[in-house]
C-alpha cells in the first residue's frame, strides 16, 4: 500500500493511493465526508428591541431575513478549528452548558446601512478563531436597523448536520491508462504538448496517457482515435477540497487516523467475546 | 434573496465567491461597455476556484432581491 500526494494547496489535495480495494477507498471516502469534527455555530442569541450604537443614535433590531435565516447562516460559516477542542457530550458539565474546552463564543454587533459580513463576528478570548472566509455576506441592513447577537460554537461531525462538513467534492477514480496508435490520427501531439507530464510510456508507434494530473485537451482524445483504454481497480485517484476550517493535509491525516480508531475498536470488542 | 452561504449539492463555501464574481463582471460591464463573453465567465469561475458546475449554477443563477425586501420591514 502505497500513497503519494500529486497536488498539494492549503484547501485542495489530489492523492493516488495504491494497493487498497474499492470498499477501503469508500471507506475513507465516507470518513472524508461526514466523520471529521470541526466548529460551527450551533446556538444563536439575538437581541430583540433598540440597540444603541456609541454616538447615542437608537436602532431597530429588525432585519430584512428572519432570525431564524441568520442563525442558519452563521452556522454554516466556516471557522478554524482546533482538533484538541472536546464535543459536548464528552465534556463532564450538563450538555447545555458550555466551557472553554468545548465551545467558543462569538459576538456580532453591527448598525446599518451596511452589509453584515462572517468577518463581523468577534470570538471572546482568542483571535485564532476568527471565521476564515470573512466576506460572507450574511444580512444587509438599512438606516435605522441593526443587530446584536451572541452565538455558541461547538465540535461536531456532518453527520448530524452539513454544516459540520469539513469536506466538499470528494471523489476517487482509478488509475487509466489510455493508449492510442501513433497513426490514427494527429491529434495526441496536442494532448503530449499541452499535458507532457500525463504521458507515461511511448515508442515509435505507440503512446501511452494517464488521466491522473488534470488535463482538458484529454477529453478530445477519447473521441478521436480509438484509444486502448486500461482501468486499474487497485489504484485510486482521490481528490477533495475544504472550506477553510481545517487544512486539507490534516484533513486527511485526521481521516486515516479515525478510521484506524473505529477498526480497532471493533477489534477491541471481539477480543472480550 | 441573498446569497446562500454553501452550494445545495456539495456544500462549498460560494457566498463570497458570489461577490467576487459579481465585481468582476460589473468592472468588464462598466470598463468595455459590453456583457462579458462566456469564456470570460469560465475563466472568472476558474480563477476563483468554483469548479464543479453545481456551485457554479449556484452563482450564475442567482438574484439578488435583498435590496429590493429591505424597505419594507
Amino acid at each position: 500500500m502505497e500513497l503519494n500526494i500529486l497536488e498539494l494547496k492549503e484547501k485542495y489535495i489530489k492523492f493516488e493511493i495504491k494497493g487498497i480495494t474499492p470498499s477501503m477507498a469508500n471507506a475513507l471516502r465516507r470518513t472524508l465526508i461526514n466523520d471529521i469534527p470541526k466548529l460551527a455555530i450551533h446556538k444563536v442569541i439575538f437581541h430583540h428591541g433598540q440597540i444603541r450604537d456609541k454616538n447615542g443614535n437608537v436602532h431597530d433590531s429588525t432585519t430584512p431575513l428572519f432570525d431564524e435565516i441568520i442563525a442558519h447562516r452563521l452556522g454554516l460559516i466556516p471557522l478554524p478549528t482546533d482538533l484538541n477542542m472536546k464535543f459536548r457530550d464528552d465534556c463532564d458539565h450538563p450538555p447545555d452548558e458550555g466551557c472553554p474546552l468545548c465551545t467558543v463564543t462569538y459576538t456580532l454587533n453591527k448598525h446599518g446601512p451596511a452589509t453584515v459580513y462572517s468577518g463581523d463576528l468577534v470570538p471572546h478570548g482568542d483571535q485564532k478563531f476568527r471565521p476564515v472566509d470573512s466576506l460572507i455576506p450574511i444580512v444587509k441592513l438599512k438606516d435605522n436597523q441593526a443587530i446584536l447577537l451572541e452565538a455558541e460554537a461547538i465540535m461536531g461531525t456532518a453527520r448530524e448536520h452539513a454544516k459540520w462538513q469539513v469536506t466538499s467534492g470528494v471523489s476517487y477514480k482509478y488509475h487509466r491508462e489510455i493508449t492510442v496508435k501513433k497513426d490514427d490520427s494527429d491529434y495526441w501531439e496536442e494532448v503530449k504538448n499541452s499535458c507532457p507530464e500525463n504521458v507515461i510510456y511511448e515508442d515509435k508507434d505507440k503512446i501511452t496517457f494517464t488521466d491522473d494530473r488534470k488535463c482538458k485537451a484529454m477529453a478530445k482524445l477519447l473521441s478521436f482515435d480509438n484509444p486502448e483504454i486500461k482501468e486499474d481497480n487497485s489504484w485510486f485517484i482521490f481528490q477533495f477540497e475544504t472550506d477553510g476550517s481545517l487544512s486539507a493535509k490534516d484533513t486527511l491525516d485526521y481521516a486515516l487516523r479515525r478510521l484506524q480508531e473505529r477498526f480497532s475498536k471493533i477489534r477491541e470488542s471481539a477480543a472480550i467475546s | 434573496m441573498i446569497i446562500p452561504v454553501r452550494c445545495f449539492s456539495c456544500g462549498r463555501v460560494i457566498a463570497s465567491d458570489y461577490v467576487a464574481f459579481v465585481n468582476r463582471v460589473k468592472f468588464i460591464r462598466e470598463n468595455e461597455k459590453r456583457e462579458p463573453t462566456s469564456e470570460e465567465i469560465e475563466n472568472i469561475f476558474d480563477e476563483l476556484g468554483v469548479e464543479r458546475y453545481c456551485c457554479r449554477r449556484m452563482i450564475l443563477s442567482h438574484v439578488d432581491l435583498v435590496d429590493e425586501v429591505i424597505p419594507y420591514d
